[in-house]
């Protein structure tokens, strides 16, 4: 893939046109900027002191487009997402540790694995519900160029908080499957076995004996237990579940589908085009509207009105 | 993919080393060149939040620095102009400037001059001149198309802008390979020739150290021919999805636009047909129509079910699967809503003017014998109410293609009939196409009939029969491609350029047909390029033909024609 650096060959040729064109001693409105303002005050004037660059209309265009502006606002807010976005990257990676950690056989209870990791998937869905509820603020009404641009944030980090969840959603679910595969296997079986003992114990128990005995009534306790904490852990699917899927149905309008005719370059323009021609039809409709509006005929009354009371208000008080 | 890939690199090299918000700006035609090969959601991924066309942004004059402007433009004067007027006012922090092709000096001085702010950061050239419609085909997308058909006299402006534009694309391709070519072209064809001996001169002479790349390898062989060299193909009717959709509704830039065919629902109106995003297409752009029936009703029961088990949710695992399966659920509904679509639309049309009937006397025409039943034929189909005004047409060209020699009372006959039941006729023109492209004029065997083996083939094949009728007709560029393959691509008809000689058989072929490539045409080299026989070839062309634009071209230089020689 052949290419061909022309930079040096143009740096050569401006800087000798930038020469040629110095000790014009052009006109102070054109836009030559600070150089030609020194060389011109020190050729006409050779005795006067270096005059500060002040001296060119401060209004000058050419000067503002010199320094790199500030950005506007929204910069901030899709900068203040974007390094959201980081975070929760980071943040996945530790998590993904995390799983992998509680899903290790210990001797431990496993119970601060289970805390930690409670904790790192509560920060993440916060991050991300936070930087979705940003993310609305991104959008502008108006057709113009920055509005697009606008949209285009919007859509980008869009697409990435989308990654981002349904990666953190696989992450979960693929983990709760392995926790589950792991409890049952020791106890499940048991569990089940004794449930059916339960089960068969209790027909005959009612003919025979009325209570359960310590034994089956420990065991009966365990398997409340275990059943209140899948209880739990699907509650908890659930909630996560459903703050995922709002978070994706809203995202979802933002995203650009791939391989459709809104993910070409050359239909995004044509509609900018359109859109923005539309736009100012309408800015134009607006505006004619507003002008020959009755509201502005009705308050024009109202004021003139208001105008001539005062005035017989005044009248009355000075005849009286 | 070597096109599309190739492309796709050099817009990765323009984005990757600037960082910061950026805004892509592109003229008419680099729009074409990028729209192809990237998406605006990898725009976005690169940071990119804005695409503008260089003209329309001249307009606006709000100022944003906080963006970096990175130009990708054609070198013309045109778009020099716009550049120098936007370095005297620049709007943005940084300008990075990307030259599709070659900037000449004086192109460097003007913006070196006018760049009076120092704005601009880098100016490269970056060689993707060419429009990558598929990974073995490119296309200029040249509007004055029909300039190759008129003689050097009427317009030698008009003619050199042209040719230049050919170089251009051909120069800019093989930079992308970085390659250096040995060049044959069609004797017979003067625009071939003359393209040839220009694409030499740039590259052994004008520019011959950017082109001096290592030849370790035997050099790849660059073939120039004449469009028509091979009338037939671009007038047939097609039957091959991909060439049937451009044939019937119209491609542009892997785009087709249903907005003027019927009454199509909002969010089909316009789409894509990429072989690089779309699976489905791309295991069935060269299939016929009635095994593209076939596949698409299966692919619509599979979509059936998958849509059938996400109604029915039930648990809150059924819940979580679907959630995360919609994406991929909602891709695949437009997909096949897409397909759909399209094939009812050409369904629509085959019935409407009869299309079915019609092809197979063009088939008939194009590959089979018998002046007699063909004339009767031909005759019976001018005389149906039904047929439409533009398949007449193509009947009477093709006719007259094949039997122009053979008993031209009855030729005349088919004239008159065709004027007489077509009014929008232009008169003359199927004579135009015979002075233009008629037996005299062409190199290659078109109909089998002047080169013995081939006789004997047509004579083996139609004992043997053909499996389908529609589709039986092979384009002259596969038998060009057979004749490279074995080496026997004859010397008188296409010489080399210069002194060149090629040493054995070349590994990469580039055929460049001045005047246009078919959907066929390419589809034939792709099938070419799966057999693996050693050879790889790439197709390109002035611009991408149905019968519509092939017609179109005719009528514009039969006008031309006629205005200046009335002049003169």
């Amino acid at each position: 893939m052949a290419t061909r650096n022309r930079t040096i060959l143009y740096r050569k040729y401006r800087d000798a046109l930038k020469s040629v064109r110095v000790p014009s001693g052009s006109s102070p409105s054109s836009s030559g900027g600070p150089v030609i303002e020194m060389s011109s005050t020190s050729l006409l004037n050779p005795n006067r002191s270096y005059a500060p660059l002040s001296t060119e209309d401060p209004g000058s265009f050419s000067k503002g487009a010199l320094t790199v502006g500030l950005p506007p606002a929204w910069v901030d807010v899709s900068e203040e997402i974007a390094a959201n976005v980081q975070r929760v990257r980071t943040k996945m990676a530790e998590l993904a540790k995390a799983h992998a950690k509680a899903l290790m056989p210990s001797f431990g209870d496993g119970k601060e694995d289970q805390r930690r990791i409670e904790a790192l998937t509560r920060e993440i869905t916060d991050l991300l519900k936070k930087s979705e509820k940003r993310l609305q603020r991104l959008s502008a009404g108006g057709p113009s160029e920055d509005s697009n641009i606008r949209k285009n944030v919007q859509r980008s980090l869009a697409t990435d908080l989308q990654s981002l969840s349904t990666e953190l959603r696989k992450k979960q679910s693929t983990y709760l499957k392995r926790l589950r595969q792991q409890k049952e296997g020791p106890d499940g079986i048991d569990l089940e076995m004794n449930l059916n003992g339960n089960h068969t114990r209790r027909e005959d128990d009612d003919f025979d004996d009325m209570g359960f005995t310590d034994h089956q009534m420990a065991k009966i306790r365990k398997s409340e237990a275990f059943t209140a904490e899948r209880e739990r852990e699907i509650q908890q699917v659930v909630e996560s579940v459903n703050e995922l899927a709002q978070i994706m149905k809203d995202l979802s309008v933002l995203v650009i589908d791939q391989g459709t005719i809104v993910d070409r370059i050359d239909y995004n323009i044509q509609n900018v085009a359109a859109s923005v021609e539309e736009g100012l039809k309408q800015l134009q409709k607006a505006e004619r509207t507003q002008k020959q509006g009755g509201m502005v005929m009705c308050a024009t009354v109202l004021v003139i009105m208001c105008l001539i009371m005062l005035v017989l208000l005044i009248l009355k008080e000075i005849v009286f | 993919m070597v096109l599309v890939s190739a492309v796709r690199d050099y817009v990765n090299r323009m984005l990757q080393d600037i960082s910061g918000m950026k805004v892509l700006i592109l003229d008419s035609q680099t729009v074409s060149i990028v729209s192809v090969v990237y998406s605006q959601s990898e725009l976005l991924q690169k940071e990119v939040f804005l695409v503008e066309l260089v003209d329309s942004i001249s307009k606006s004059k709000e100022p944003m620095s906080h963006l970096k402007a990175v130009y990708f433009l054609r070198p013309t004067s045109e778009n020099i102009q716009y550049m120098r007027r936007q370095l005297a006012r620049p709007r943005f922090g940084e300008y990075h400037f990307f030259s599709s092709n070659m900037l000449k000096d004086t192109q460097l001085h003007i913006l070196a001059d006018s760049d009076e702010h120092e704005v601009v950061q880098q100016v490269q050239e970056f060689y993707a001149d060419f429009v990558a419609n598929g990974p073995f085909h490119f296309s200029l997308n040249i509007s004055g198309n029909h300039m190759y058909m008129l003689p050097a006299a009427i317009d030698p402006s008009g003619l050199q802008h042209f040719c230049d534009r050919i170089v251009d694309g051909i120069a800019a391709l093989f930079l992308a390979l970085k390659r250096r070519p040995i060049i044959r072209y069609q004797r017979t064809s003067d625009i071939a020739k003359r393209v040839a001996q220009e694409t030499a001169k740039l590259m052994y002479q004008q520019e011959s150290g950017l082109f001096d790349f290592r030849r370790t390898e035997i050099s790849p062989l660059l073939l120039i021919i004449d469009r028509r060299d091979d009338p037939v193909t671009p007038l047939l009717n097609q039957w091959t999805y991909q060439a049937m959709v451009h044939e019937l509704i119209g491609i542009q830039d892997n785009k087709v636009d249903l907005r003027t065919i019927g009454k199509i629902s909002k969010d089909q109106q316009e789409v894509v047909l990429s072989s690089e995003q779309d699976t489905f297409f791309k295991s069935n752009m060269y299939e016929n129509f009635g095994d593209i029936g076939m596949n698409i009703k299966r692919m619509v029961d599979e979509f059936q079910q998958v849509a059938k088990s996400n109604q029915q949710i039930q648990t809150i695992e059924d819940m979580a699967k679907f959630v995360d399966n919609y994406p991929e659920y909602r891709k695949m509904h437009g997909n096949v809503s897409k397909h759909v679509t399209l094939v009812t639309e050409m369904s629509k049309i085959v019935e409407e003017r009869k299309l079915m009937l019609v092809s197979q006397t063009e088939q008939e025409l194009a590959c089979n014998g018998g002046q007699g039943a063909a004339f009767e034929a031909v005759t019976n189909l001018l005389n149906n109410e039904s047929v439409s005004d533009i398949d007449r047409l193509r009947l009477v060209m093709l006719y007259a293609l094949r039997y122009e020699k053979e008993s031209p009372v009855q030729l005349m006959q088919l004239f008159n009939k065709l004027a007489s039941r077509s009014p929008k006729y232009k008169p003359g023109l199927v004579q135009f196409l015979l002075k233009q492209a008629g037996v005299d004029k062409r190199t290659g065997d078109l109909y089998g009939n002047r080169d013995l083996l081939n006789i004997a083939r047509n004579m083996a094949r139609g004992l043997k029969g053909v499996e389908n009728v529609y589709t039986q007709h092979q384009p002259l560029l596969y038998q060009t491609m057979e004749s490279i393959i074995k080496g026997r691509l004859r010397d008188v008809d296409y010489p080399f350029i210069g002194n060149h000689f090629q040493q054995g058989r070349p590994q990469d072929v580039i055929i460049f047909i001045v005047g246009g490539t078919t959907y066929e045409e390419s589809r034939s080299v792709a099938l070419q390029n799966a057999t693996n026989s050693g050879i790889r070839f790439i197709l390109g062309g002035s611009a991408l033909l149905n019968s519509k634009r092939f017609l179109k071209n005719l009528e514009e230089a039969q006008r031309i024609a006629r205005t200046s020689t009335s002049v003169v």
